[in-house]
């Protein structure tokens, strides 16, 4: 049974998903992204009680503890460690392949586009569906636009990580959580990737004294 | 749980088959002497191709094994992956005895890498194992990813700026495809659990499960599901036009991991289109993924042959000749008939042993030569005969010469598109492979039978490096002639449940 004033929640915490996600998209420096990254989990986490609240599923409590665990509190731990670490003098985004004024407006049009593709696919849904399905596709989409538009590694890296969230929405949304173990088998996954992508950053920052997406073009067949 | 352990042999060879390669990992850890780890990690890579050829004649004779409530579920599909990755292990941590050694002499390497290498490799065959023993399509996703994930740390092995330019494009490429690969599993879930009471449990998403809901699916959330997939496991399976990532990562991998990923890890990846090929095929038909899977196929071939006319770079070329293959098993399934499913699952094989073998002798070529550039390498024959004999046999197998394995699959792929009706794309098939046969046949006979340089050693480089070349050479032979009936028997039935699906409809 879902009353007026928990659809109001809904709507929402969806809006602050997205507001947070737009933190991303202006941000210029290093530790900013990660601090808009754990916002947006941390919304993240709250939205995934709430389906739990909603629905009485008591696994999704857990999924949304595990998911403030570790996406909100070690992930973010870890990119703070690189960003500190990483030997790079200027720690921003100085000079994106697309400048953050027409980022903005991308990603506002990539949200409308996820709510087009949300109304075009038709799928059998309840107020969770409908609420947070187009979301999850517009964080799955500004996750691509952020990997392909921005420069630094680690940049990229938020943009993965940003898709992932979108990936978690989507499922916990459509499916209210599959089975608790391949759900940790997913943060697993994830949080060795993010493991992994930090020594390649480190690799690359003393490699190339930058983690200046710029200098991995030299592999090509000409 | 714990009682079933015991209660059959395929339950103790199903959960040793994942303890081994752990065990093994962990020993490594501890042992950190280069002789130790080695021989750990042959001799574990000896019981996983034991045990798996054990666990693929119980498949023979019961056709499906589903153990722990279901949690692990093999077929006969299962076991020609299960066969290829652990034949392809054993003979690469051979290989890796030596090609590894032989980098530890030359200082490129330290041993605290070379123990972090064979902890890789370990984890490697591991989370390829898990593939096809899972039923859950969750879990086999995530060992998926898991293979990404440490493939991407033994590529960056060496710390260089070409292997870590290659290990990020793949990091990233492919994460993001097989994040679309997630999107379509979990959209399968949905539509099997549509009517289910929310919350469901796991068993929605085996694929058993999916299988026998399979025709009272909505069709359309099928199809769109089944283009996420091919999507995203086709990044991973090296299908263009995503294949992108696949010759930087190829190449700038250890030889004996490069083996592996072209030779096996494709194969895992196209295992995960293959398992959804059939809940779509049974659910709409087998028109619609057949069309999508003979579409990229083509586009495959004809982007590795222009790659492969005009590649300067050894283990470049042999990266696209993998893509050219994955097409080739690609459209083969997409033909749809009995032979054209038998030539593909009989191709998997074939292009496992010959690509592993080509993988091995481009190692240790480019070891003696200390280049990887094609024009810089000539005379191998001259100067390494046995290794100059393997190459050869390898390269004439992979451009499809009889009267090797890889023509015999050929042909049958070939005539099942002509029998199929399917023109074009067999014509354009074929003509990509001429351009292939060109391409890559001058490459070939300029490397092994040019002029020398006359300062160059003679001599191969240790019995270690040719006992698994001169294996899968006589493997290559043997099946050039005739598939061994129990092989034959388990591709026959593995091509039974592929073709499950069109009898539906």
């Amino acid at each position: 049974m879902i009353f007026p004033t928990e659809i109001n929640l809904l709507d929402i915490s969806s809006v602050i998903l997205l507001v947070a996600t737009f933190g991303l998209i202006v941000s210029r420096g290093f530790s900013n992204w990660v601090h808009a990254y754990r916002y947006q989990t941390m919304v993240l986490a709250g939205i995934v009680a709430l389906i739990a609240l909603i629905t009485d599923i008591w696994e999704l409590y857990i999924v949304s503890a595990l998911t403030f665990g570790i996406k909100a509190i070690v992930i973010p731990k870890i990119l703070f460690y690189v960003t500190n670490k990483l030997d790079s003098p200027i720690k921003l985004e100085v000079n994106p392949y697309v400048g953050m004024k027409l980022s903005v407006i991308i990603s506002a049009l990539l949200v409308a586009m996820s709510y087009f593709i949300f109304l075009y696919l038709d799928i059998k849904s309840n107020e969770i569906i409908q609420v947070f399905l187009p979301v999850s596709f517009a964080l799955f989409f500004i996750g691509l636009f952020l990997i392909v538009s921005r420069r630094k590694a680690l940049n990229q890296m938020v943009g993965l990580l940003t898709i992932e969230n979108g990936l978690f929405l989507f499922a916990v949304s459509l499916t209210h959580g599959f089975s608790l173990i391949i759900e940790i088998g997913l943060m697993a996954d994830i949080l060795l990737g993010v493991i992994i992508s930090s020594i390649l950053l480190f690799r690359m920052s003393r490699t190339f004294d930058s983690i200046d997406i710029e200098n991995l073009e030299s592999l090509r067949d000409d | 749980m714990f009682s079933e352990l015991f209660s059959s042999l395929e339950s103790i060879l199903i959960i040793a088959l994942i303890i081994t390669p752990i065990t093994s990992g962990v020993l490594v850890t501890f042992l950190k002497r280069k002789r130790l780890v080695e021989v750990v990690t042959v001799f574990s890579s000896f019981l996983i191709l034991i045990e798996g050829l054990i666990l693929v004649n119980s498949i023979l004779k019961y056709k499906t094994i589903s153990v722990f409530n279901g949690i692990f579920y093999v077929d006969s599909l299962s076991g020609i992956i299960i066969i290829t990755v652990s034949l392809v292990g054993f003979l690469s941590s051979i290989y890796s005895v030596s090609y590894m050694g032989k980098q530890y002499e030359k200082l490129i390497i330290d041993e605290k890498k070379l123990v972090r290498y064979y902890q890789g490799f370990n984890m490697f065959l591991f989370t390829m194992l898990l593939v096809p023993i899972s039923n859950n399509m969750g879990m086999m996703w995530i060992a998926i990813e898991a293979t990404t994930l440490v493939s991407v740390l033994l590529i960056m092995l060496y710390v260089k700026q070409s292997s870590i330019e290659a290990s990020w494009k793949y990091l990233l490429i492919a994460t993001v495809g097989l994040s679309l690969a997630l999107f379509g599993t979990i959209f399968f879930y949905y539509v099997n659990t549509i009517d289910a009471p929310i919350g469901g449990d796991a068993s929605g998403m085996n694929w058993t499960n999916l299988v026998e809901n399979a025709s009272g699916f909505d069709p359309n959330l099928v199809k769109l599901a089944f283009i996420f997939i091919i999507v995203g496991f086709g990044t991973k399976a090296g299908l263009a036009p995503m294949h992108t990532w696949l010759p930087d990562a190829h190449s700038e991998a250890p030889s004996p991991i490069s083996a592996l990923l072209s030779g096996v890890l494709l194969n895992c990846a196209f295992y995960g289109i293959l398992r959804f090929h059939i809940i779509t095929s049974n659910s709409v038909g087998s028109h619609f993924s057949n069309t999508l899977l003979m579409i990229l196929g083509v586009i495959s071939i004809g982007i590795a042959a222009a790659s492969i006319y005009f590649q300067k770079d050894l283990k470049r070329m042999l990266a696209f000749s993998s893509v050219e293959h994955m097409g080739i098993i690609s459209v083969a399934i997409g033909f749809g008939s009995v032979i054209g499913i038998f030539g593909a699952l009989l191709h998997i094989i074939n292009h496992a042993v010959v690509k592993s073998l080509l993988f091995f002798a481009s190692g240790s070529i480019s070891q003696k030569y200390e280049t990887k550039l094609i024009s810089d390498t000539s005379g191998i024959i001259r100067i390494m005969p046995i290794t100059g004999f393997a190459f050869l046999i390898g390269g004439l197998a992979v451009i499809g010469m009889p009267p090797f394995n890889i023509f015999m699959s050929e042909f049958l792929v070939l005539s099942s598109g002509f029998e199929s009706e399917n023109f074009l794309p067999s014509m354009l098939v074929i003509l990509f492979l001429v351009i292939i046969f060109a391409g890559f046949g001058k490459h070939l006979l300029k490397m092994i039978f040019g002029n020398p340089k006359q300062t160059m050693k003679k001599g191969d480089l240790g019995i270690l490096s040719i006992i698994p070349m001169l294996v899968l050479v006589s493997i290559i032979f043997v099946m050039g002639v005739y598939v061994p009936e129990p092989l034959q028997r388990l591709i026959e039935n593995a091509s039974q449940i592929l073709l499950v699906g069109d009898a539906h409809n």
